[in-house]
This record gives C-alpha cells, sequence and structure tokens, in this order.
C-alpha cells in the first residue's frame, strides 16, 4: 500500500466526515463527525441536532429531504426508480446493505457511503478495479440530484443555520472537486 | 474524467456481463478490502450472483382500517421487498378489484418522504419546533419513569390518560388500550365522536345495531339514502345502488346539501337540517292513513305500536311537517306511499344526521318508518346505519390484568366503546372515563390526581376534537404528551414525544367492517421502514421498560410479534361464522361471513324481545320513550355551518399525498349565492367565518349545492395550512350515546356562523 500524500487523506477524509454527518444515530455522533470536519462554527451538540433534524430529519417538514428519489422521480416519494436503480449500483459495485428496504438505498448518507468506499479502494489500496464505476455513480447520479439538494438546502430563507450552511457547502465543494478531479489512478 | 459509460450499462444491464463482472469482483480480492460503513462487502458473491432478469411480485393479503365504510380488501404487490402497487382484492364481492382514490395512493402513503421515521423528542417545549432524535428505548425509559414517578406520587395511574380513536381500526390496535389496561387503573377519552347517538337509538328499538348486508341493496325496489353520501364515502356500495337503480328501483337521496350522490339518484329531495325525523313520522302517519302498513308484522314483532299511532294522530300535523322540512306536502305522500309500496324497500342512515342535538332521536323516527313500512327483517330491506356483528373477536391484545394492587377510581362503571368492552370481573376500582368529545375541557377539569401524561394513538386530536385554544392550553400544562402516528401532524406539534408508527403493510393484523360482511387478513408485506413499529410492539417495549425499573408494573407481554399477536384474535365462533377452518384460509383472500338477514326470526335484543316503539329504556335515560319530533338546536348565530366528509380524506389522513393535494389543495367555504350577493361575497373571494368559537379565513365558492341559510366546510386538514374548521364547532352534545357508548355525540352540524368579505 503506498503512503497516502496528505491531500488525498484530506480528500478522503471529507467524504467520510460528511458520510458520518449524514448517518449520524444521535448528536454525539453528530458532533463528532461536525467536529471533525474542521467547523470554526462554535454550536452546541443539541443545538447542531436540532438544526440537522429541522434541516434533513423531521419530523416536521424537512428543508431538503436527503434522498435522490425525491428530486430525481417525485418530491413526495422515496423508494421509488432511483432508488432501485442505486440498489442495482450497489450489487454492482458488490456491496451488500443490511438496511435494504428499512433505510431507502438513495439516502445522502448511504450514496456517500458507497462513495467513500470505491474511492478508497482507488486511493489507499490501489485497485482500480472499480473506478468506472465509481465515476459513473459520481457523473450519472450524484451529480444529477446533489446539487438540486444543496440549491434547496441553501435557499431557506436567511441561511438561518450557520452549520448547515457550511456543512452543504462543504458538500458543494466536494461535488465540485471530485466531478473536476481526473481518475486516480 | 474518462470514463466509460457504455461500458457500466452494458454491465448493469446486461445480465451475462454483469454476472462477470461480479465473479471478477470476487476474484480481484477487492472485497476484502473495503473499509466498511454502512455497505458491507457482499462475501456470497460466488454463490449468489444477483438474478438480473425480471423479478415476479410476491403478493400479499392486506386490509384498509383507515375508518371507511368500505374497509377494502387489499391485494400488494412487491418486488425485492418494495410495494409496488395494490389492488382491491377481486375475491370480495364487496371491493371487486378495485379500491378508492386513497387506496391507490397506498404506495405513495406508505413510501411518503413525510413519514415520521424514527423516535423523537421535542426539547425547549411544546410547539418549539425542536426536535431530538432519540432511541426507542431512551424514549419508553423516559415515559416508564414518568407514569412509575406519578404512580408513587399519585397512589394511582388515574394522572395518566389515553385518547384513542379510528385512524387504525385494525384489531391488534386495541393492543394500545391493552397497554393502558396492563399499568394499572388509568384514565380514558371514552366515547365516540363518530355515530353514538344513532348506536344508543337502534339499539333502544332494536337492541342492537345490526344492518343488513349493503350487497342486498342491488335487490332493493326502493332504497332511501338518507343524510349519506355514498358516492363519496362509501364509493363501492355505489355499484349495488346502481345496480337496483338499472332494475327499476327508485333511489332517493334525503340530504340539506346537494351531494354527489344526490347526483347519481332519481331523486333529491333538499330538506332543512336537523328535520329528518320530523319527516319521518309525517311519512309514517301517511303510510298508517293509508292502511299501507304492515300490520301483521307490527302486531307479531313490536312493542307500543298503539302508543306511536297515537302520538302520530294527536301530534304530527302534515301542514306543519312540510312547512318545518320545506319539503312540499305532495311531494312527502308521494314518497311516503311508494316507498310503502315498494317491497322491499331500504334506508340508509348516514353517520352526519345524529350529529345534531336531536339525531337520536331522528335515527329512532326513522327506524320506526322503516319498521311500520314492514321492511325491517327482510331481505334486501332493513334501517341500515352499521354494524359490529362481525366483530366478535378475542380481542386478546387489549385484554390484559392490572398489575397486582393497582389502584383506580370508584364508584363509576367501566369504560365503554363501541368495537370492544373491558370485560372481567367486577373490580372495586376502574378507569376514569372523561367524554372524548369534551376533551380538552374535561382533562383540564379532571382533578384528584389531574392528568399528567396524555397518550394519543390512532388519533390526530387537533383535527378532530373541539376547541383548540382550550386543547393547547391543556397540552402545554401537561407533564409528558406522547403522539404514536405516522406523520407529523397539528397534535405531533405540540407533543413531547412523538413515535413512529408502522402502517398496515408492514404489520400482521387483522380486519373486518362495520358495513359490509368481510373479513381480511393482513399480512405484514414490507419490512417497517425506518425505525417504525406497531402500536402492540410499542406497548410490549414499554412493558419491558416498565418491568426493568419496577418488577411487576405493568402486565402487557415484554416481547410481541404482530403476526402471534393476530393469530389470538381468532376463536371458533369467528371460523364458524365465516365458514373457514383456520386463518390461514385467509391467504387465499378475504371470506364473507354466513348470509343473515336481521331480525328475520322476530327477534330482537330489545327488554321485550320485540321492536319497540315505546322504550322504557329511552324513557329513564332520555325522558322519552316514543320515536318523536324533537326541535333541533335553535340558532346562536346568523347561518347553519356543516362540516361533511370530502372524499379525498378521511378525517385528516390521506391529505397530505401529493394526489389528494394536486385535485383538493386548500381549503373553501362553500356559500349559496343567494347569501354570498347579500353579503357582497363573489366567487374566490376570501371570507372570515366567525362564531363564538373562533374565527377562519378561507376563500369562498358559490354554489346552490348548499340551501340558503347554509355554509358548508369540510371538516378535513390539510397540510401546511392552519385550517381546522373545529375551531367553529362548539362541543355541544347530541341527545343520546351515553347509554352504549360512554358519553354521547357531538352535534357537530348544530354550529352556526356567520361570514364577511375581507
Ligand atoms: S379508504 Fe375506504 S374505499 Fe378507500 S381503500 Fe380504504 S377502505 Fe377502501
Amino acid at each position: 500500500m503506498q503512503t497516502l500524500q496528505p491531500h488525498d487523506t484530506l480528500r478522503l477524509d471529507e467524504v467520510k466526515h460528511l458520510r458520518d454527518i449524514f448517518n449520524a444515530q444521535n448528536s454525539k455522533e453528530l458532533k463528532v463527525a461536525f467536529d471533525a470536519l474542521n467547523a470554526s462554527i462554535e454550536i452546541s451538540q443539541e443545538d447542531l441536532e436540532i438544526q440537522f433534524n429541522r434541516y434533513f430529519v423531521g419530523p416536521m417538514e424537512t428543508v431538503a429531504d436527503p434522498f435522490a428519489s425525491v428530486y430525481l422521480d417525485n418530491p413526495d416519494v422515496f423508494m421509488s426508480k432511483t432508488t432501485l436503480y442505486v440498489r442495482d449500483l450497489y450489487e454492482t459495485m458488490g456491496f451488500t446493505y443490511s438496511l435494504k428496504n428499512v433505510i431507502p438505498e438513495d439516502h445522502l448518507g448511504v450514496e456517500l457511503d458507497a462513495y467513500y468506499q470505491l474511492l478508497f479502494l482507488e486511493i489507499a489500496k490501489e485497485i482500480t478495479y472499480l473506478s468506472d464505476l465509481r465515476h459513473y455513480f459520481l457523473h450519472e447520479h450524484l451529480a444529477l440530484w446533489i446539487p438540486r439538494f444543496l440549491e434547496r438546502g441553501l435557499a431557506q430563507s436567511e441561511r438561518d443555520s450557520k452549520a448547515m450552511t457550511f456543512i452543504l457547502l462543504q458538500l458543494k465543494s466536494l461535488l465540485i472537486r471530485e466531478t473536476t478531479t481526473t481518475r486516480s489512478s | 474524467m474518462s470514463y466509460s459509460k457504455e461500458k457500466v450499462e452494458s454491465i448493469l444491464n446486461n445480465g451475462i456481463s454483469r454476472r462477470s463482472f461480479l465473479k471478477g469482483l470476487a476474484a480481484s480480492g477487492v472485497l476484502t478490502s473495503l473499509p466498511g460503513g454502512i455497505l458491507q462487502a457482499n462475501e456470497d458473491l460466488n454463490t449468489k450472483i444477483p438474478y438480473v432478469g425480471q423479478k415476479n411480485y410476491q403478493t400479499f393479503r392486506n386490509a384498509c382500517p383507515r375508518n371507511c365504510y368500505d374497509t377494502c380488501s387489499i391485494k400488494t404487490y412487491v418486488k425485492d421487498g418494495v410495494m409496488q402497487f395494490i389492488e382491491g382484492a377481486t375475491e370480495s364481492t364487496y371491493t371487486r378489484g378495485g379500491c378508492c382514490v386513497k387506496g391507490n395512493s397506498y404506495v405513495k402513503r406508505v413510501y411518503s418522504a413525510r413519514r415520521l421515521k424514527f423516535p423523537m423528542m421535542q426539547v425547549g417545549g411544546k410547539g418549539s419546533g425542536n426536535w431530538k432524535r432519540i432511541s426507542w428505548d431512551y424514549a419508553m425509559e423516559t415515559i416508564a419513569k414518568k407514569l412509575l414517578e406519578m404512580k408513587k406520587e399519585d397512589g394511582t395511574l388515574l394522572g395518566a390518560a389515553l385518547t384513542k380513536y379510528s385512524g387504525n381500526f385494525g384489531i391488534t390496535h386495541y393492543g394500545v388500550e391493552g397497554m393502558f389496561s396492563s399499568i394499572g387503573y388509568t384514565t380514558r377519552l371514552a366515547g365516540t365522536p363518530c355515530w353514538p347517538a344513532g348506536i344508543d337509538a337502534q339499539n333502544l328499538d332494536m337492541g342492537d345495531m345490526w344492518c343488513n348486508d349493503p350487497e342486498e341493496m342491488k335487490d332493493s325496489k326502493f332504497i332511501i339514502l338518507w343524510g349519506v353520501n355514498p358516492a363519496s364515502n362509501s364509493v363501492h356500495s355505489m355499484k349495488y345502488i346502481y345496480e337496483a337503480k338499472k332494475k327499476g328501483a327508485k333511489v332517493v337521496v334525503i340530504d340539506p346539501i346537494f351531494t354527489e350522490a344526490a347526483s347519481k339518484a332519481s331523486q333529491y329531495i333538499q330538506i332543512k337540517t336537523g328535520t329528518d325525523g320530523l319527516l319521518a313520522l309525517g311519512m309514517a302517519k301517511i303510510i298508517i292513513e293509508a292502511n299501507l302498513h304492515d300490520q301483521k308484522w307490527l302486531d307479531a314483532n313490536s312493542k307500543g305500536y298503539k302508543e306511536y299511532k297515537a302520538y302520530l294522530d294527536k301530534e304530527i300535523k302534515l301542514d306543519n311537517v312540510s312547512k318545518i322540512t320545506g319539503i312540499p306536502l305532495a311531494m312527502i305522500k308521494e314518497l311516503a306511499l311508494s316507498f310503502a309500496k315498494a317491497k322491499p324497500a331500504t334506508v340508509w342512515m348516514g353517520y352526519g344526521m345524529q350529529r345534531h342535538t336531536n339525531g337520536g332521536s331522528m335515527i329512532r323516527a326513522i327506524d320506526a318508518l322503516v319498521a311500520v313500512s314492514g321492511n325491517i327483517g327482510k331481505y334486501a330491506g332493513g334501517a341500515r346505519y352499521g354494524h359490529l356483528s362481525t366483530w366478535g373477536f378475542n380481542y386478546a391484545a387489549l385484554s390484559q390484568t392490572k398489575p397486582e394492587g393497582s389502584v383506580g377510581y370508584t364508584g363509576v362503571s367501566a369504560i365503554k366503546g363501541e368495537f370492544a368492552k373491558e370485560s372481567g370481573a367486577k373490580a372495586a376500582y376502574t378507569d376514569r372515563s372523561l367524554n372524548i368529545n369534551k376533551t380538552a375541557r374535561e382533562l383540564l377539569n379532571a382533578k384528584e390526581p389531574k392528568v399528567r401524561l396524555l397518550w394519543v394513538a390512532c388519533k390526530n386530536v387537533f383535527s378532530q376534537d373541539f376547541d383548540r385554544n382550550q386543547l393547547i392550553r391543556m397540552f402545554q400544562q401537561l407533564d409528558l404528551v406522547v403522539v404514536a402516528d405516522q406523520f407529523f401532524n397539528e397534535t405531533a406539534k405540540w407533543a413531547d414525544i412523538v413515535l413512529p408508527v408502522a402502517t398496515q403493510f408492514e404489520e400482521y393484523d387483522v380486519n373486518v367492517s362495520y358495513w359490509h360482511y368481510w373479513l381480511s387478513l393482513n399480512e405484514q408485506a414490507i419490512k417497517p421502514l425506518f425505525e417504525v413499529k406497531s402500536d402492540v410492539e410499542i406497548a410490549a417495549l414499554l412493558s419491558k421498560h416498565m418491568n426493568k425499573l419496577e418488577k411487576g408494573s405493568c402486565t402487557f407481554p415484554q416481547s410481541v410479534d404482530t403476526k402471534v399477536m393476530t393469530i389470538k384474535e381468532f376463536n371458533p365462533g369467528i371460523y364458524e361464522q365465516f365458514g373457514i377452518k383456520s386463518w390461514e384460509e385467509l391467504k387465499n383472500g378475504p371470506v364473507k361471513a354466513k348470509a343473515v338477514i336481521p331480525y328475520a326470526d322476530g327477534k330482537f335484543k330489545t327488554p321485550s324481545g320485540k321492536f319497540e316503539f315505546y322504550s322504557d329504556k329511552a324513557l329513564e335515560l332520555f325522558g322519552n320513550a316514543l320515536p318523536s319530533y324533537v326541535e333541533v338546536r335553535k340558532p346562536y348565530d346568523k347561518f347553519r355551518m356543516t362540516s361533511p366528509h370530502s372524499r379525498w380524506s378521511l378525517h385528516s389522513q390521506f391529505q397530505n399525498l401529493e394526489w389528494m393535494e394536486d385535485m383538493h389543495p386548500e381549503p373553501y367555504v362553500y356559500i349559496n349565492p343567494d347569501d354570498a350577493e347579500a353579503k357582497m361575497v363573489k366567487e374566490g373571494d376570501t371570507v372570515a367565518v366567525f362564531n363564538k368559537q373562533g374565527l377562519l379565513r378561507v376563500k369562498a365558492k358559490l354554489t346552490d349545492n348548499v340551501q340558503a341559510g347554509t355554509v358548508l366546510m369540510y371538516e378535513q386538514w390539510y397540510n401546511n395550512n392552519i385550517y381546522n374548521v373545529n375551531e367553529l364547532v362548539d362541543d355541544t352534545s347530541s341527545d343520546m350515546g351515553a347509554f352504549k357508548t360512554g358519553a354521547p355525540g357531538v352535534a357537530l352540524h348544530d354550529t352556526f356562523v356567520n361570514f364577511r368579505k375581507l
């Protein structure tokens, strides 16, 4: 295994932290992942979660649902065509998903996990076997819906949460960087 | 960047190249290198290469539990664990392969992005909108601790109140009541906001509420749809009505509102609201005077006919009937005589009509009319209102014993409910019952101990109960409000803890109708999404946590399987009634109860064993032995407001789905053009509708479907809209209901308002 260049570590870590933010089960996990992004924003664990839930979880209507199908198929429904398409992609990537039919595969946290793992194989393990799939996933899927998700999240009037704006902008820069970066190999 | 889109798509779309790709993936060692996350490496790749060809559907049996006459038998099509579509079961001749617009949207409902997904707690006060995700264990521990603390401080659990009603009529959902029974004596919001006055009326007259099979209506010769709108709210019943009409039957709709059903009828009679009972009495008088009554049946099967006739002779003046009901006398005569001559003839009474201060007495008057005409106990006849004759389940989830040493209320009879009754030996204590139709007021007034915890299940209190402002005050006073629901609604907004509940597709259950005679199994068709749990699973988890904190404090089983719970509801009586040997036969499709004509044998469950025109019980309870004319509530404002159901929702359910929002996105007040003109209101104007209770701002629609002097506003809830018609409804009781369901109904339609252009 090669020694990772600092920028590669950074690249991998950023995907991982964003993944962990969207997969967090509680405020502690959320805060750890958020802090790992090096935000200079001071926010309590509880406030961070409250704002995160208002934006992305509920129980009230969210600012932006973190599901691809909501942007690509139908604004009110998940587990639709796009979810099943992503399910197929994961199968082809060699992934199994223990939350199958519980949390839709096109949830942002799950998709970032898939992306992170593929990138990890390429960069850290120098396995390029799945590189085409990663690019396909990025360009033909992530890049189609995440911008719309970001738009909705960032349009929240008066951008009322610095922390959420930070998360969304981090995701935005990640997407820009990944879609403009050449292949790793 | 270069990648081959074509190459990837060929792998994805072509079974053979996908297989070889996956094999190569396994061989290359990629999978062992994955860092691991929410997705895992598929270790079984070598043996389980996914089949990428067309997969067949799995099918499951389901039943719509949303409190609708039709209680459809549903067949659900699932592919790879995902619901694809549903259809009405073809085996049920009632559902006959179709569902309504609401049922057909079920896939979108189950997979709605708006579903409640995780247990959550509102921090920063009720209504603050600050929500934290909590684990099920934390949620249950919090509730359990609160309950035990209350029990310690008060010496009883009467400070814990349950309000549950009809958003999920699955039989195992009585486990919610069971859960409350299993912790001790508690407070229950008792009664029903729905149909109590009529239940009492039919029980007084016939000793039961038991309607003929609706499928028989196809052979009726005369059908009166009296204050009921099946074209919107029981769509499957319409085919029998159409069939009868096609065969020459007359279908008459009597309603103050020109409804969809009225538009399909042979004749529509617009009656002044709340005068239906008088019309029925007038019709009976005409029938008897024309000697068209069934004297033979009356002699053999009724009690008090003489007194009833004497009352009609003396008190009912036909000119008055015409004047008060607003229907020309000739029309009344024609209606009465043709109804009496047609055999068999039937009346279907809707639940709207009994939502008046004189609702029970109106149903009694109509029962009497059908009896006089000799149509009770006859095939394709009957005074139809509803029935619970196929509800003979074990109520296993409901029937829980109290923990040892439980202390409760003294001196009051046990809680009643129309579907299932608490049973067991007479105890020294009982639960405390509060009137569900005066929720806010009763909760506020309950003392010693005061109510500190409220559990809401299968119900959207803020949409369905009255006096919203008082409700908010009440909720804010409570230490802990738990709302278990499938969607975030206005009640959840005022909760401390919300618990996400499974839909019927995510659990086992069993269901029957209060209208037709079919029995349907409800199978679990898909895995529960996110962290949702069924009501009985929630009860079990609470039990586990209560017992962990204090052994023996809750008798509910500490773990349940919804399938096992469902099976426990069956008994030999059910099998016998439905002609099956085992519940497993229901996997092949719904089954229908053996044919029966209620009261055909002339046996009534009244004290006299006969149809009672004269009821001692009615005299004792309501001060009036005979079906007689009781004037409707006097107006307290300029216009009557009526708030029926719309076809796009079931109370507040379904309306939040995009299909419904597309078709019916916002509330209106429907005003007669004459009234509108007098107030200078034009179509589309925003008007304020107000009364002593509150004020609502809504757009006006002008239509003479509603009569002058009346405005109509649907009772439903709209997503992202603060409209709630119940802000204008006070909680005045209807005349009956306390006899059988524990509390009188609400005289919803005796609401009066004024309006002005804004
Ligand atoms: S709402 Fe009524 S008609 Fe519609 S699917 Fe459910 S039971 Fe059937």
